[in-house]
This record gives structure tokens, sequence and C-alpha cells, in this order.
């Protein structure tokens, strides 16, 4: 057995046994977000989060923490081009197409009548 | 100056105000403490127009801006619990003021003190499992295809051969997982198995067959770090790492466990 580095960065010490060829790693933000999104206790404030938000945030977290794998067998892979959820500009683009689309659906409406 | 509203990191009991002198929250507001019946929050001001609903929704999709968020926290936390007894809170609980902040200590006092009772003196530990799925070894069932087979044949059975050599890896991994989490909670005063990490988020290797937590003794933990070591040495196709203690967020929830 071999205990690999000493404390590594901001989360505690970390020991790896056995050698392996892995660099060490820090404490990384998989870690961080699986507890502090998921785990912390739940106490409403004032400001109401909206749970849909945060659910779907929190899908994405998980489609990249947890379940890759099963989300491509879904066929779930929207977020292939986007594996580090910036996904503020994808947002916008689909935020445009839905507007266009409404807008469009609006004049095949207003045309039938 | 727009308004602010007090972002609170974690409930604690007898945290010495002192303790968070020198320390900051987010965006390097300073830390201060409301109390309540006996409890503390610990608080930063924090500016609504980033943490109002408005903000949080923007805000919680992006990533930086998560990762920054994220890490104070857990700092914070992290900062009260190695002092005393102390429950985490979950990323974003914003307040609108100090009076809030009171009314909601008084309300939960109750589960956040038994919480705190729970963890106190304890420390949460992660241990991960990983095994290198190509190291396995080939079952017997693997064989040379005859000279006489066709090539056509021969690749068939050659992946036939691959793909039960994943499922028989695949379950192995699946059992050692839970003979090593088995071995681990035995010792422990609570524990519990996280769903396994994406290596794309982590860049670890191999595949992660167990992420597990466990709530372990201040007095236990050389003990628990030996056993590690000694599984490890049991399993030497499997890597194990250790990592804590981690402020109790999985154990010091508030309802009961």
């Amino acid at each position: 057995m071999t205990e690999q580095g000493g404390p590594l960065v901001t989360s505690g010490s970390r020991q790896q046994y056995q050698l392996s060829s892995d660099r060490p790693q820090p404490a990384n933000l998989a870690d961080i977000l699986e507890r502090v999104l998921d785990k912390g206790i739940v106490i409403a404030g004032d400001i109401k989060v909206n749970l849909l938000d945060i659910e779907l945030l929190t899908i994405k977290i998980r489609l990249l923490v947890a379940s890759v794998d099963k989300a491509k067998e879904m066929g779930i892979d929207w977020w292939e081009n986007d594996p580090m959820l910036s996904s503020r500009s994808r947002d916008q683009e689909l935020e445009e197409e839905n507007r266009d689309l409404k807008a469009r659906l609006r004049e095949l409406e207003s045309g039938r009548e | 100056m727009s308004e602010t509203g007090l972002y609170c990191y974690a409930i604690t009991r007898g945290l010495d105000p002192a303790a968070l002198e020198g320390s900051a929250g987010i965006a390097g507001a300073p830390l201060r403490l409301v109390e309540h019946g006996g409890l503390e929050a610990v608080v930063s001001e924090v500016d609504l127009a980033e943490f109002g609903e408005e903000g949080l929704r923007r805000n919680l999709e992006d990533l930086g801006w998560l990762e920054s968020v994220a890490t104070t926290h857990d700092a914070v936390a992290r900062l009260a619990s190695e002092q005393v007894p102390t429950a985490p809170l979950r990323l974003a609980t914003v307040f609108l003021g100090a009076d809030s902040v009171r009314a909601r200590l008084g309300e939960w006092h109750d589960a956040a003190s038994r919480a705190l009772d729970r963890i106190e003196g304890r420390g949460e530990w992660s241990v991960k499992a990983y095994v290198d799925v190509d190291a396995q070894e080939t079952p017997a069932a693997e064989q040379e295809p005859a000279e006489e087979m066709g090539a056509g044949r021969a690749y068939l059975l050659k992946r036939r051969a691959a793909t039960q050599r994943r499922e028989a890896s695949a379950q192995a991994g699946a059992e050692l997982a839970e003979e090593i989490h088995a071995a681990l909670a035995g010792g422990t005063v609570l524990s519990r198995r996280l769903a396994p990490q994406d290596r794309r988020l982590t860049g670890h290797t191999g595949e992660m067959v167990l992420n597990g937590t466990y709530l372990v003794d201040a007095s236990g933990v050389a003990a628990f770090k030996d056993l590690v070591a000694r599984l490890a040495s049991e399993h030497p196709r499997v890597r194990l790492e250790v990592g804590g203690p981690w402020p109790p967020y999985t154990f010091a929830s508030l309802d009961p466990q």
C-alpha cells in the first residue's frame, strides 16, 4: 500500500491507497456540488429559489456527475456540446427559437380564422 | 448601494464570533453570527441583485458563478465545523434580515438541535472505490478461435467474449463495492452510498464503483483509515480514496434518519 500525496487543496485531507498513475486530484467541484446542492439541510429562506430551476440545474449536474452513460442510453444528449454547463448561450438560442416558433404559430393560427 | 440580504451558510451551536475573524464569505463580505435560542446562523451580506429571485435564477445556470459560491459556502461550513457542531445549509439560503433568520432558527430549533446532537464529535468521511475495467482478469471462457473457423464467425465470437468480459467486470465491481461499503459501514455511526460521479467532472481514471460517505467518531478516525488501508491491500484491483473530514452535509439532516 502506498499513500499518495498529503492533504490537497481546500477540501481537507485526501489519501489514495495504492500507487496509481493518476495525478493527485484536487478537491473537485463534483464533490463540493454534490454536497452543497443536494445534501445540506433545507430551510426555506425569504428568497424563494424557483424549485423547477433548481431541479433542472440538479438534473444537468447529475447528467454530468452521476449518470452520463445512462443518459446516453436514453438518448438524452443535448448537453453533449455543452459539457461545462455554460448553457446560457444555448439557452438564449433556445429562447430565440422558441420565440420564432411561437410567432409562427400565431401567424398560422390567425391565418386560419 | 443596492439592497442586501443575508446569505446563511450553516447552523452552529456554541460558535465563538472570534473564530470568524479574518475570514470572509461570498464576495469577500465579513462573516457574522445571528443568535437565537442557543443556536447561531453563520451569515454574510449579499447583494440582492445577485441573490434575489431573478439573480439566483440567472446565476445558478452559470457554472463559474456556481463554483465560486459553492466553494465559498463549503469553506465557511468547514471553518465552523472544525470548531463546533455544525449543520451546513443547502446552497443559496437567503434572508431579508436578521429578524427573519432568528424566526427560522426558532422554528427549526428542535430539529436542528437533534441534528447537531447526532453529528457532535463526529466527522463525515468519504470513500470512493475505483476499478480499472480493462485490468480485470480475462475469463477462462475466452478461447482463441479455432483455425478452421471463418473470419466472420471468429469476429462475432470475439465480440461476444468482450461483451461477456465487460459484464463480468461490471458485476464484479458492483459486488466489490457492496463488500467494501458493508465493511466500512460496520464500524461507523451512519453511512450512505451516493451516486458514483462521472469522470468528465472529476478527471478520475477507471470506473467509480463506490461513492460512500460515513459518519465517524473523532476517536475512531485512525481505525477507520486503517480499515480502508486493509481493504485496499485485500483488494489489489481496486483503488480506494478516502477524503475528509467534510462538514456533515449528509448526516446533519433535519429529518430523522
